[in-house]
Formats: C-alpha cells, structure tokens, sequence
C-alpha cells in the first residue's frame, strides 16, 4: 500500500508531511513545556536542530498518530491537523492548527529537497513564534485532533482503527488566529497557525 | 593423621569427645586452622609415647588436659609473681607467644618476661591461643610451607620482646620479622601485619571479658563447617559479638568501634601496625575485630581445603583492605584521602567565601592588569601580587602541638610501617635535608633517614588551619585567589599599604599566631613572579623581586623551576641544550612554538622573560567533577563490581550536589591489569594497568544518585572484563550545567524575556523623561527595534549561520539606546555638538532626530550632512549605485537606499523566520524614520556590509532582488514625474479581478491613476516585489515620498481602488495564506501612521477580512495593538 502510493506524487508529498508533522507536533508539545525538558532529546532534522520525544509512549503517540494520517493524506483528506491543549477540565486552552492542502491533481514529480526546503521555515519559526512561548497552566493535557474534508471510505477500515470520530473540543468563543507561518507551493500548502481563547471575551 | 585430632583436642573438648575417631575427610575442611598445631603436635615426639601409656583415650584428650594445666600453672605464676601488675604494666596483654626453637634468649626467660608484663605463654602452639610467634631461625621446609606452619601468624624474633620490655611498651613486630620472611615478601609484610591485628586484639577483647568467648566462636565454626551458609551465619555472630565486645572495652564511646575500624582500613596504608600514636590508637584497637571476621568470611574457601600454601598468604591479605572486605570502602577511602581533601577543599572554600569569592572576580573583571603582563622596563609599579604558601603545610598542622618534633624530621603518612610502601604524602624541613621527599616510599624514607618520625593525617585539623590562613588573608585583602588549601595569591595593588613586604610579614605573623605554622610569601608584580619568590624564600621566609630584579632573577633559574615544565619538557629542553631562562630568552617564540605546540611554546616564552599575564582571582569553573578509585580495588564477582559502583555514584553524586551542578556526560574509567603484570609493588596499588573508558551522554543534566547508577552499571557493561582484572574505577561527569538551569528549562528559548526585560528598561527610560513628547515618541520606536533586534538574538541559537549580523544588529540597537538616552538628557543639558556619534544619530528615529536638532539649533543636521559626506566617499555602494550623478539627489537616495538596505535585511530575516508580529513593529517604525525628507535618514552602510555577508544564501538572493528594484525604481524616477504630470482620468468602472493577469490589472490602473501613492505602487510592483502585497507594501514604508499635493482630491479614488485591492487580495489569499495577509494588514495599519486616508482603508477592510476568517477558520485574526 505505501509503496504504491510512494510512486504517485501524493504518495511523496504525505509521505514528507508525515514525516514534518511528527517533528513538528512534538516541538510544539516540547515547546509548549507540556512535559520536563529530559523528556526529550535532541537531534537533527533537516540540518536543524529538533527534538524528539523520549518517552516511548509519547513517541509512540506522536508517531503513530501522524503515520495513520498517512493514507488519508495521499487522498487529501485531512483539512486539518491540531495540537489542542487542553486544561484540568478538558477545554481547550489553545490549539496549534496545521492547515493541510495536498494538491491532488498535482502529477509531476515531487522536488523532495524542495519541499522539505520549505516546511523547514516552519520549524525555525515554531520556537520564535510568540504563542509557543508562552507558558501554559500546570497540569494540562493535549491531544492530537485531525479534521477530514470527509468520512474516510469503509474500505479503508485498516486505517482508520487509529483515527476515531470524536466530537472535537470547540471553542466556546470564536477563537483569535495569529497566524504562524504559512508555505504555499505547486503540490502542498501547509499553513500553521496558533488560536487562542478571545481575550475580551472570557 | 594424629595430629589432626591432636590439634583438635587442644580447642575444644566437646568436640573430640563426641567425635573421638574423627573422619579424615571431614577433619581435613577443618584442618587447615589447626595446621599450624599438626605441626606443633608433630614436633614432639614425646607427646606421641605419653600418649601410649596415658590412660586417655586419644592424643586430644591428652593435650586438652595438658594445656589446662600448664595454663593453670602459668596463671598461677603470674597471680603470685610479685611483680607482675601494676608497677610492670601489661605491655604485653593480648600478646601469647609460642617459642619455637632455640632462641637468645631462652624460651624459659621469654616466659619470665612474658608473665612479669602481662603477656601469655604457650607451650603448645595453637593458632588460636598464640598471636606470635617467636624464633630465630626456621628451616627451609618451614619457609617454603610457611602458612602451614605459622598459621599465619607473625613470625618474629625475640628481640621484638626485649626491646618492647626495654621501652616499656609494645613496639610493632613488623621489624623484628624473622629475615628470611621479611626477605622474601617483604612486599606482603602487610598480610602479617594484618594477622598480627588479629590475634594481638581478638584475645584481648576476648580475655578482659569472657574469656571462653573465644573458644565458644571456634567450636562453633568448626562444627558449622560443613555447610557454607552456617559458616557464614556464625561469621556474623562473630562480628556481632566482636563488635559488641569492641564497644564494650572502649569507654571512649562509639565514635571509635565499627566506623573507626573502616577508617583505618580505607587508608591508603600498607600496614597495620599498631600505632604509637596516642590518639589513634582506638582506631587501631578495633580495627582487627572488623579485620578479622572480614578474613574470616573471605577466606572461607581457604579453610575448606586443606592445601596451605603461601600464595594464600597473600590473598586473604589482599582482600582486607580492598573493596572486598569492605563494604563502605569507597566512602571510607576518600574520608582518609589527602587528595580529596584538597581536591574538595575548594568546594568548602567558596562555601565559606562565597560574596568574597565572587567579589573578587567581578572586580577583577576591569583590565587593571593590563601592564602587568608588559616586560620588567615599562612595568606597572602599581602591580604588586603577594604569593603566599604555608610551609609544608600537612606535617606542620600536625606537629604544631607536639613541641618535642620540631626540629626533627617528619613526615605524614597513612602508615608508619618502615617496610611500607605507603607515600610519604609531606615532609618538613629537616626530613628534607635527609632526601625524604614526598611521594616516596615509606621504606625508602626511613633508609635516608632512620629517624623520621611519621605522623598520620589530621583531616579536621587541616580544615581549620586553613580557614583560619584564608580569614587572615581575606581580613588584608580582597582580591584572594585560592590556589590549594594552603596557598594563595594575593593582590594588594590597590591596598593603601605603601610597603608590601611589611604587609607580607604581618601577614606571616598573623598565620604563625593564629595557626602556630610558619608561612612564606613572595612579592612579585605578577603571579608567575610572586610564585618564584615564594621559592626562594621558603622555608619561613619571603622574598620580594621587584620588577627591575625580573630579569636577572630569571637568567640563572632551571627552567625546571617554572610552573608548568615537568620532567618531560625539561628533558626536551636539555636535548636543546636549555638547562636556565636565560637560555631560554633567545629562542624565538615561533621557533618554541614549533618545537613544544603553541601553548607550551607562548607559555615558555612568556615565563622565561617572567610575563604572566593572568589575573589574580580568576577562578575557573570545573568542567567536569568525579571520583576515581586505584587503590585497593579487587573484586571476586560481578556483585562485588555492582556494590563498588554503587558506592562511588554515591560518592561523585554528593560531590556533584556540593557543587550545585548537575552532568550530562559520564564517563566510566577502569584501569585493567596488564595481562603479564604481576602484584604490584605498592601494596594494593593498581600496578601496571590498560586504561579503559566509555562515555554516555543523556539529554538532561542530573546529580541523581539512582541515575548513575542506571548510567554506570550501563557503561560497565561495555567493557566486558573479568573483574579479577580491574584495579581501578573512576566515574566523571561532564558537561556540567548549573543545577538551577534545567529548572528554568522551558524558559530559556523564549523570547518573551529578552523583551520583557528590553521594555522594562524604556519605561523605566519613559520615566526618567522629563520631555514626554520626544521621549515617548522617540523611545518607542527604539523599543520596536529592540525587539526585532531581541528576536534575531533568540533566533540565533537555532541556526548559527545568523549569528554574526544578529549580534552586529544587537550591537546597534544599543548605540540606538544609547542615542535616545542622548536625546533625553539633552532636555537637561546638551553634549556639545562634536561629542555626538553621527552614526547614533543617523540610527535614531527622525522624530528624535529632529527634536535633538532644534536643541542644537539646527546646527545638528550641518553636522551630519558634513559627516555624510565624508561617509559617501566611502560608501562601498557608491561605486555600485549608477544614479549618483546628482550629488545633491545621491546624498538623499543613497542615505535612503542603505538605510532601506538594512530595514529590508532586517525585514526579509524577519519574513524568513520571525513571528510577523514582530514584523509588523519594525515596519512600524520604518515609516517613521522616512516621514520626513528633511531629515537624513541614517547610512548604516557599514553595519550592512557585514550583516550582508553573514546571510545565509538565501536571504542574500532576496535583499540583492530588494536592492535591484531600489535601483530599478530610482532609474524609473525620471518616467515616474513624466507619468504623475499625466492628469489621467481615474475610471470608477470595472474594479473586479484586479489581481487576474501578469502584471495584475491593478498595476496598469495605478499607473495612469492621478494619485501619486497608487502609482507608486504600480512602479513597485513593476520594479519586481514579486507579486506579494506585503513585500510591496513593505518597499512602500521604505521609499521615501514626494506628495505632488495636486493629488490629494483623488483620495477618495484611492481609496476605494486600494479598498478594493486589499479586499480581493484578501479574498484570493485567505484559504492558503493567511500569514501574508496577517503581514499586509499589520503593514497597512502602520502606513497609516503616514497616510492619513489609508487609515479609511484599513478600516473599511477589517470587517470584511475578519469575516472572511470566521468563515475559512472559524476565529478572528489576532491584530496586534500598536
């Protein structure tokens, strides 16, 4: 089945933004502090210095989650994909959304440096961004949420066992973006971009 | 055999009755106790026939009865000898010798002596009655089966009792030691040395209380015999008895039963001879309680066969005093270790001194020594460093309260053995007249000089002493710089004291009332210098070279005599001919540093014409802290290896917490016997060893004793070694980081306090501002740079490709502070004009600029302009900008074009990789700075350069494409007045798809449009901004404006045309990029500021863009306040 949809230029383009998703969603959680500093350890990716979580079960998290997003990303599936921290009473208190387009009638050949070219701007700007760093209350939680364009089809049952429907955490209030770094290019756009609880509002 | 019963009989009664006939086999597991008594046994024949005709059932029996009754008759001798007690003494309690053959004098006199001093005879010998025994000679078969034999006891001669006698108190056996045993092991004495302990303390503890006690333990081992495990659990009876015993016999209390027994132990000591020394004697007492039962459960495998041989003599010894025996060994082996007392002295030190310690480096900090490190002519007078160091400092705090040993020779050591290989760790004065010398052999230190007295350590001693030198020294200066313990520079060259070498001698003074040691100091004008000094003057003594003396001091000096020059280099250096400093001088520097590595070589340089540059106080930080164990480190399993390391985590965890930091690196040392190396020489030393080591690297610091633990059993699994091998063990941990940091931890890459503490600093600036107006606006737009400026910094870190120009950048931004401070204190009174930095200025907002210009009446923009020309001439860019033609225009477009040049440098890093917030506050403040035309805006040229060439690739290629559509727009400029004359009519029609085509439609609207702004913004489109609003926009803030006025009625065109423009760029961008579209609202809202109609612009335009995003992200776009 991967190998199949490597060959297609979806195939590659997920395959690289499952790849990014997972770096970049644990820097957000390492950034964010949701866990101590030990938790992680650093390595390189795309020449840039990232981390990794240690913890198998956050590392397996993390990675699972992102890698069972793989099939529904070839077909373009997922508008979405957040980190949604949420508090002590389960509401969320922020959420870090990556905005996914994959351009399915995109054919030609994928330019892998290129592209990985680009999403690495949105790892240097994820640790300057100003809502990254701003420290969270004690004892939150966080998850990792995708939004569909659609239900995935029933034959792709395999897949879906990690992916459940679940009734996502809505913000009471329309939330404020501020938008983090955007990339749009020929076969992808990713765009990432932080919502916050309106201030005036709570 | 016979003998074994007969041996048997002698301990115990019980036993051989219930097993008269006993089994061989059985016997033989025990045999190997009662050797020594089989041989005893066999020696007289006599008891053999008296056997035959006795009425007793066997040999045993028969010795039984035999012993009891000479026993009896030796203490019946004793009680009724009339000198015996109290006038005598008990010199000799707890000694029970066995004579063996002829001996001067004779065994009957041995006894006489032996009653009169409270000593015990044996007629017969048994290992456990008998703790010497006594003879002149032995023959060949003896000496080569000597365990079998002695049992291990020492074999001593009879001199040992005479002159014990003659000095009226127990003299160490260990010289006595028969010589032809003390010839053939004497590296081994130790092992006796042990036994002796043993048997010289156990029966005396054993008689003063129960005096069956003793055999009561025996019978119970041999009966436990058979089964391992009930050896062992009799073993631990025995310690408990023993121990309680111990405490039992002394008063003292229990500071000196268990604890002190592994203190004496965990010396570096290679023998154990009873002390002479009052105070340490209980340490000493007890020591063989401990001792023995260790040798007892260590060699039980020993007992089990009955196969004695010599070689064992060595191995239970071994084991005594090594990490087998002792399970606090690793604790108790640096309580007693001279180098971790020094090594963590310092620790103790800055605990004690911790205001002064930092004190004296920040103020070390201002370069006052400067001069210090110019030659002997041109030398600072003013440099004056006092170096000053305790005379052999170990042995003096010792003998200070023993008059009687001054003058004589000492020296300090674990052990007093003159056979010892213990190292003499220090020697006073006149022991170094002899040649005793530190590091060297006890035995070897005793043969140049047989007098030496050998005193032991005195830890707490020390530790006063040197507080006590430090409180002294801290009390005449502030500038200390702790070397050791007992050394330490000092630099007095701001004390008000006029004469240092008086200050020296009441410094000496002081140290000799205070601690009763003599201290010698030097007086030199640098640390190198002082150093030497302190050299000649010892001993008690001090010695001033003052700078002119340098050279001539140094010409005759051995280079050996320099810091630094060891054995090796000095070696090196005679190969060349090189024995003083003044051979030294005339090498060239290059040429040493060729010849011995750079260091080594400037080093060499340096010292031989007596430069030092180092300051005093300068403290360096440790890189790396640990614990390494080469002494006494022999293990039999794999769990003897876990316990060891687990000790020593302990150990370098509690050093790691006393010094506040935590590691990420460790690394495990091992030393591995050389296959073809024998027992070393040194007693338990490590011999010739194979260094190995692993390291490991984890990605948090910790002091955690459980993690290294972890960490070290991980890394000793690496080695795969046979723990028979190991002979030394050392963790280190580096990559040391403040304990507190990884608290901090998520802290650190936040930028949020860089800018909370930059923005403290302006309000507090905003306070001190008494011209609100100036301050207010000036000040803030210097606080938006700074923060831009903060944010390259904190983006640093991850990419070190930046960091040049973002520290260039920082660097500017404070002379931009540093100018709007200018500007405030202007408002109190004004610098004069040539005092100002043109390029501070140039760098401030024109607001401020202008400001400053009024107070200097006008004088100031003169000033700069004056200044900027010279600036031009040496523009880099000059060459590269064409349109320089018109001087009069080139100063305003090149002032504009470089200033621009650096917004966009900055602008285009931030667009790479900045939240657009921050980009948005530099945009703000870039309009400010073109507002007016009057005023120059800053060429920063030069920082550009440097910033420019420090980008990466990329960013390069896009502020070059920025540059060509600056030029570009200044070739269009011409065209642009013929275009702007144009009174185009504006068509109102036809607004929709203004971004369908290449170029857009709007492009070719603007451009006829009457409005000067819009057609601005065609020409920059068409000059290449690619495209993209923002960057448009952001040339936009960067041009500077000409408003024709005639314009101003098509505003209201304008307006809707831009209006309309924003909305459908809005409208395209909105599902893929709303970052851009975050970045040209934020950039719209700040042009604004400039165009007061962009501001109906701005407004129309929010609620459509925020509707667009409720409708595409469900939230309202985040715009920041301004």
């Amino acid at each position: 089945m991967e190998g199949r949809d490597n060959q297609t230029p979806q195939g590659e383009i997920a395959r690289i933004l499952v790849e990014f998703l997972e770096v970049a969603i644990t820097s957000v959680v390492f950034l964010k502090g949701v866990y101590p500093t030990g938790a992680f350890e650093r390595r390189r990716y795309m020449n840039l210095v990232v981390h990794k979580a240690r913890h198998p079960q956050l590392y397996d998290y993390i990675h699972v989650a992102v890698n069972g997003l793989f099939p529904f990303l070839t077909r373009d599936l997922i508008d979405r994909v957040a980190v949604v921290f949420l508090d002590v009473d389960v509401l969320p208190i922020e959420r870090f959304v990556f905005k996914l387009n994959v351009n399915q009638s995109y054919s030609s050949k994928v330019q892998q440096a290129e592209l990985e070219f680009s999403l690495r701007s949105f790892l240097i700007k994820l640790p300057l961004s100003e809502p990254l760093t701003k420290v969270l209350p004690p004892n939150c939680r966080w998850e990792i949420t995708a939004y569909f364009r659609g239900l995935p089809q029933a034959s792709t049952s395999k897949d879906v066992e990690t992916w459940i429907p679940s009734d996502a955490k809505q913000w009471q209030q329309p939330p404020v973006i501020t938008p983090i770094k955007s990339m749009s290019s020929e076969p992808l756009s990713v765009q990432v971009y932080a919502e916050d609880p309106n201030p005036s509002v709570s | 055999m016979s003998s074994n019963s007969a041996s048997k009989s002698k301990r115990s009664l019980k036993s051989t009755s219930s097993n008269p006939s006993s089994s061989d086999g059985k016997r033989k597991k025990t045999a190997q106790k009662t050797l020594g008594m089989a041989w005893g046994a066999n020696s007289r024949p006599s008891s053999r026939s008296a056997f035959r005709n006795s009425p007793f059932t066997d040999v045993g029996s028969y010795m039984a009865v035999k012993n009891q009754k000479l026993h009896e008759q030796f203490n019946a001798a004793a009680s009724s000898s009339s000198y015996s007690g109290s006038s005598s003494g008990n010199i000799f309690s707890g000694v029970s010798i066995f004579v063996d053959g002829y001996t001067v004098p004779s065994s009957q006199e041995l006894r006489g002596y032996m009653l009169k001093y409270g000593g015990r005879f044996e007629n017969y010998f048994s290992r456990h009655r008998v703790t010497h025994i006594i003879c002149s000679n032995l023959p060949d078969s003896k000496i080569k089966n000597l365990r079998a034999f002695s049992g291990g006891l020492p074999i001593v001669k009879p001199a040992w009792l005479l002159e014990s006698v003659a000095a009226n108190k127990l003299l160490s056996w260990t010289p006595y030691q028969l010589d032809q045993l003390a010839a053939e092991n004497c590296n081994q004495a130790k092992l006796s040395a042990f036994f002796t302990l043993q048997y010289n303390e156990a029966p005396k503890i054993a008689n003063t209380s129960v005096d069956d006690c003793d055999n009561q333990l025996f019978i119970k081992k041999d009966e436990g015999r058979a089964s391992l495990e009930q050896a062992e659990s009799c073993n631990e009876e025995e310690i408990d008895l023993l121990q309680l015993k111990t405490d039992r016999v002394m008063s003292e209390g229990p500071s000196c039963s268990v604890e002190s027994s592994c203190e004496v132990k965990g010396l570096e000591q290679s023998d154990c001879s009873p002390s002479d020394m009052k105070n340490s004697d209980l340490e000493y007492k007890s020591s063989p309680c401990k001792a023995s039962v260790s040798h007892c459960s260590n060699s039980l495998d020993n007992y089990s066969s009955c196969e004695a041989s010599s070689s064992r003599n060595c191995l239970p010894t071994n084991q005594l005093h090594s990490t087998l025996s002792d399970p606090n060994f690793v604790e108790n082996y640096f309580k007693s270790s001279r180098l971790h007392f020094i090594g963590t002295w310092r620790n103790r030190y800055r605990k004690r001194f911790p205001s002064l310690s930092n004190g004296t480096t920040s103020r070390v900090s201002n370069p006052y020594n400067e001069g210090s490190s110019m030659k002997t002519g041109v030398a600072n007078e003013k440099n004056v460093v006092i170096h000053i160091d305790m005379d052999c400092f170990f042995v003096s705090v010792v003998i200070r309260n023993h008059p009687e040993l001054h003058g004589k020779p000492v020296a300090v050591c674990h052990s007093d053995n003159p056979r010892g290989t213990a190292e003499i760790s220090s020697a006073n004065y006149p022991a170094r007249e002899y040649g005793v010398k530190a590091g060297m052999f006890v035995k070897d230190a005793k043969i140049r000089c047989p007098q030496l007295v050998i005193v032991p350590y005195d830890f707490r001693a020390y530790e006063m002493v040197a507080d006590q030198f430090y409180d002294i020294l801290h009390r005449h200066c502030n500038k200390v710089q702790a070397v050791s313990c007992d050394e330490a520079f000092l630099d007095v060259s701001d004390t008000k004291v006029g004469d240092y070498e008086l200050l020296a001698s009441i410094i000496r003074k002081e140290i000799l009332n205070t601690t009763g040691c003599t201290a010698s100091a030097g007086i030199a004008e640098n640390m190198l210098m002082a150093r030497l000094a302190t050299k000649t003057a010892k001993p008690d003594g001090q010695f001033h070279i003052p700078p002119g003396k340098v050279d001539d001091y140094l010409y005759t000096l051995p280079v050996k005599a320099l810091p630094g020059i060891g054995h090796v280099l000095e070696e090196k250096l005679k190969k060349k001919q090189i024995r003083t400093c003044g051979q030294l001088r005339p090498i060239a520097k290059e040429s040493l540093q060729k010849d011995f590595g750079m260091k080594t070589g400037e080093m060499l340089w340096n010292y031989s014409r007596g430069i030092d540059s180092r300051l005093v106080g300068l403290i360096q930080e440790s890189k790396s802290i640990g614990a390494e164990v080469n002494w006494g480190v022999r293990f039999n399993n794999a769990n003897d290896v876990q316990h060891f390391l687990t000790n020593l985590c302990k150990e370098v965890a509690l050093r790691l917490q006393g010094c506040g930091v935590q590691g990420r690196t460790f690394t495990l040392k091992i030393k591995k016997k050389k296959s073809d190396a024998g027992e070393p020489v040194k007693y338990m030393g490590h011999g010739y060893c194979e260094n190995l080591s692993h390291t490991i690297t984890i990605p948090m610091a910790t002091d955690d004793v459980g993690v290294l633990q972890r960490l070290a059993t991980q890394l000793f699994g690496h080695f795969h070694i046979d723990v028979g091998d190991i002979r030394g063990v050392g963790l280190q941990v580096s990559k040391l980081e403040g304990a507190g940091d990884s608290k901090r931890g998520n802290k650190r890459n936040s930028i949020l306090s860089w800018v909370s503490s930059t923005s403290a600093k302006e309000q507090n600036q905003n306070l001190i501002s008494d011209l609100p107006k100036c301050g207010e606006s000036g000040l803030s737009y210097i606080h938006t740079f700074d923060e831009s400026f903060s944010d390259l910094e904190a983006w640093r870190p991850t990419d070190g490709v930046l960091r040049q120009p973002a520290s260039s950048m920082k660097g500017s931004s404070i002379e931009m502070r540093a100018g709007s401070e200018t500007g405030i204190y202007n408002s109190t009174g004004i610098p004069p004009l040539q005092d100002l930095d043109v390029a501070v200025i140039e760098s401030l907002p024109p607001e401020v600029v202008s400001e400053i210009n009024e107070m200097y009446g006008g004088k100031l923009l003169g000033f700069i302009s004056a200044s900027k020309n010279k600036i031009i001439n040496t523009n880099i860019h000059d060459a590269s900008t064409k349109s320089c033609e018109d001087s009069g225009v080139a100063v305003e477009d090149m002032g504009s074009l470089s200033r621009a040049h650096l917004l966009e440098s900055n602008t285009v890093a931030t667009d790479k990789v900045m939240g657009c917030d921050k980009e948005e506050d530099l945009d703000f403040a870039a309009p400010a700075t073109f507002s007016r035309k009057d005023i120059m805006p800053s060429s920063l040229s030069q920082v550009d350069s440097s910033v420019f060439q420090e980008l990466p690739e990329e960013f390069r290629k896009d502020i070059i494409e920025h540059l060509g559509h600056h030029q570009g727009a200044e070739f269009l400029k011409g065209a642009f007045s013929d275009v702007s004359d144009k009174q185009t009519e504006v068509e109102a029609s036809d607004l929709s798809g203004l971004w369908v085509g290449n170029p857009p439609k709007w492009v070719e609207k603007f451009q006829i449009s009457n409005c000067g702004l819009l057609t601005i913004f065609a020409e920059i489109y068409l000059s290449g901004s690619g495209g993209c609003l923002s960057s448009l926009l952001q040339c936009l803030m960067s041009r500077i404006f000409v408003f024709t006025g005639a314009s101003t009625d098509g505003f209201g065109n304008a307006g809707s045309w831009l209006h309309e423009l924003f909305k459908q760029y809005i409208d395209i961008k909105i599902t893929t990029d709303v970052e851009e579209i975050y970045l040209c609202i934020c950039l719209l809202r700040r042009l604004t500021e400039r165009f007061e109609f962009l501001l109906q612009v701005y407004n129309a335009i929010i609620p459509h863009l925020q509707a667009s995003m409720g409708e595409h992200y469900g939230g309202t776009l985040c715009i920041p306040l301004l």
